[in-house]
């Protein structure tokens, strides 16, 4: 009787979700869609950012990077997060568009690539403006839509390629790693790891003794690099990861098993890691800037939204373009340590100022 | 005294009842079958494998989910599910992880701290147990939500700065070892063994096993089931708690992820190890065999070099075979398969 019942209220509850939504996006449609660009008092734009949790310390510094920029244009950032879940993250959406949407700016984090059209097409409707960042489809072209200023992401292959390249270096220039990948099927980990191959075909004489996926996790990381130090003993000189976390679980491994020879290198910059290349156990990682995204999304927004930048006169390649990024080494460590915002970032003729060229 | 007498007539009845006794070597003894069998292959493959190191490093590895699929054991036993140990641990990892010497705060309560954070944990379990019993909800949304409840405590302590910890002690679990082994396997196999303790001759142990056997037989006897219940769970939370102390100590930092994946990979351990989703069957001893052979499987596709993009689902191959060969002897008693 249970297994009869559940299925059939959980359909209905499904459809009556789906109708509701439909309905909200209809209305949303009829009502926001034809505001003007440019037309809003700077008092009554509604600033927004959405990533997934804040206790992931990058995500906490970026809604902490969109409050600095609220607070410098004397407003208030809505803080949204949805425990990186797809529905929670939609369904948060959905709330915000269908209030009042003529001047609502948002900068979201989508939770993966297939997440972003509903959002899209959801803020298009809606008539608020909106900015993304990491995450979106390739087939999908910010040019084909009016409300969707700007979508920035991060050359992950530069990045793989970047920490490759220090740990060539932090070696010697000979000796073998090991490369911890993170989820397999998702376009960071393949970037990056292809930029690891780049590095590789650079110095010949570094040898990739083997990778395996610790999906991102540091206690994963922790595991796969006790048995990689089993397996390989003395052979590994350096440890590549494809992001801070696993490399922090890499650096314990590597505590445990008594080995303080081996160079460690990852991507993200999270405080730990910075803590641990200013206390020399980790040679590299790479900054995206966290903060800085938190209130660039934000600044692109508030700049159409206001009317000192028009969506019009946004050049092709600002729609969907790859950020500058940071090597971070011990030499420069200490001026990201406490990452600070720079109001001159986010001024409306120069919120450009770090693309790297638009995504191909 | 006429009504106690016939509850402790059946509580005796039922222990030394003979029916599931028989047969039972044969069906216990696929999973340490199965283990010996994957050991052979992996050391015939690799030499890197059959070291003496590695042995040392599968041990190491497999203590934290020994002591997680410790406590979950108590729960299928009982015929419940658990998700509740990905919140629990977490809790339980950030609050020991600012109890302990750390970098956020002056507390330095060392042992103390472990045993705050565990009795945390032990609540956290108690809450599932109390849901289940008085408000009628069943375990499997229960769990979940006391997860979630963990989750959310633990975000709040995390408070945006990760708590690393430099507790000498809680550091040096994961690093001394003791005949060759890390402190955390010598406290995994304390828990096993504690574990199989209470389940072997503990009332608790004894009453988790029928009220998956046969709860309504027991009610009808007049055993009142909803405290032992309440209490399983408390116990399955406590050992979840330590469990989230021991990743803390591993990592040397309290992750608020400390259990993630943990709910699964301990069910599938105790599954693979022979205790019956069901209720009424294994036990920690089953579960322990089973901890082993997902750690030795895990550790051995690395040693033999298998690629990455192979190893979960050759991983998932092995398992699904191996629950097979497991359960082959109890086919035609378990007509009903769902």
């Amino acid at each position: 009787m249970k297994f009869t019942f559940r299925p059939a209220a959980a359909l209905i509850g499904l459809s009556l979700a789906a109708t509701g939504l439909a309905g909200c996006s209809e209305q949303a449609g009829g009502g926001g869609g034809t505001a003007e660009a440019g037309t809003c008092a700077p008092a009554d734009i509604t600033l927004v950012g959405q990533v997934r949790n804040e206790s992931n310390p990058y995500e906490a510094a970026w809604l902490d990077g969109g409050d600095a920029f609220a607070k410098s244009v004397d407003l208030t950032q809505e803080r949204l997060t949805y425990d990186g879940d797809s529905t929670k993250q939609q369904e948060q959406i959905s709330q915000l568009l269908a209030g009042d949407t003529e001047c609502l700016v948002m900068n979201i984090l989508p939770n993966g690539d297939s997440d972003t059209p509903p959002i899209v097409e959801g803020a298009e409707e809606a008539g608020a403006y909106l900015v993304t960042q990491w995450n979106k489809p390739a087939d999908l072209n910010v040019t084909d839509y009016d409300q969707w200023l700007s979508h920035i992401t991060y050359n992950g292959v530069e990045s793989g390629k970047q920490i490759g390249d220090a740990l060539a270096e932090a070696i010697g220039g000979s000796g073998g790693i090991i490369a911890l990948q993170g989820i397999l099927d998702t376009g960071a980990a393949k970037d990056r790891f292809a930029g690891l191959e780049e590095s590789l075909a650079a110095n010949p004489d570094v040898e990739l003794l083997d990778d395996q996926t610790a999906n991102f996790s540091r206690a994963e990381a922790l595991e796969v690099t006790k048995t990689l130090l089993t397996k390989h003993g003395d052979d590994v000189k350096g440890i590549w990861a494809a992001n801070d976390d696993m490399a922090l679980g890499a650096l314990e491994a590597l505590q445990q098993a008594g080995r303080t020879d081996v160079a460690v290198v990852g991507i993200d910059a999270v405080p730990d890691a910075l803590t641990a290349i200013e206390d020399g156990a980790m040679t590299a990682t790479v900054s995206s800037d966290g903060p800085w995204q938190g209130g660039i999304g934000l600044a692109i927004g508030y700049c159409v939204a206001t009317g000192e930048l028009s969506a019009e006169d946004i050049a092709d390649e600002d729609r969907a373009w790859f950020a500058e990024q940071f090597l971070i080494d011990q030499d420069n460590v200490a001026d990201f340590v406490s990452p600070e915002t720079d109001d001159a970032d986010f001024e409306c003729d120069n919120v450009f100022s770090r693309s790297q060229g638009a995504i191909s | 005294m006429s009504t106690a007498s016939p509850a402790e007539d059946v509580e005796v009845a039922a222990a030394r009842r003979p029916q599931p006794r028989r047969g039972v070597s044969f069906r216990d003894a696929g999973p340490p079958i199965a283990l010996i069998v994957i050991f052979a292959v992996f050391s015939a493959l690799s030499p890197d494998f059959r070291t003496l190191g590695n042995v040392q490093n599968i041990l190491d590895t497999a203590a934290v989910l020994a002591v997680v699929t410790c406590g979950i054991t108590f729960v299928l036993m009982m015929g419940s599910i658990d998700l509740s140990a990905p919140g629990i641990m977490g809790a339980s990892a950030i609050a020991v992880a600012l109890l302990v010497a750390n970098n956020r705060n002056d507390n330095a309560l060392g042992l103390v701290g472990v045993l705050i954070a565990v009795l945390l944990a032990a609540a956290l379990g108690c809450l599932s147990g109390l849901a289940l019993v008085l408000l009628k909800v069943p375990s499997f949304m229960t769990t979940l939500g006391i997860s979630a409840i963990g989750l959310g405590l633990a975000t709040l302590m995390f408070a945006g700065v990760q708590p690393n910890i430099t507790d000498t002690m809680l550091e040096s679990w994961a690093v001394d070892r003791l005949l060759g082994f890390s402190y955390l396997t010598w406290i995994a196999a304390a828990c096993v063994l504690l574990g199989w303790l209470i389940q072997r001759y503990s009332r608790l142990g004894r009453y988790a096993f029928a009220i998956g056997g046969a709860e309504e037989v027991l009610s009808l006897s007049g055993v009142k089931v909803a405290p032992y219940k309440i209490a399983v769970f408390t116990l399955a939370g406590a050992f979840y708690g330590l469990a989230g102390v021991m990743v803390t100590s591993q990592l040397s930092a309290g992750l608020v992820q400390a259990g993630k994946g943990f709910d699964f990979a301990a069910i599938t351990a105790a599954v693979v190890g022979g205790t019956l989703l069901t209720g009424g069957r294994g036990g920690i001893l089953h579960s322990a065999v089973g901890v082993l052979l997902i750690t030795v499987l895990t550790n051995g596709l690395v040693q033999v070099g298998v690629s990455p993009y192979w190893q979960g689902g050759v991983q998932g191959l092995i398992v699904v075979a191996a629950v097979a060969a497991a359960v082959i002897p109890q086919r035609r008693r378990n007509q009903v398969t769902k």
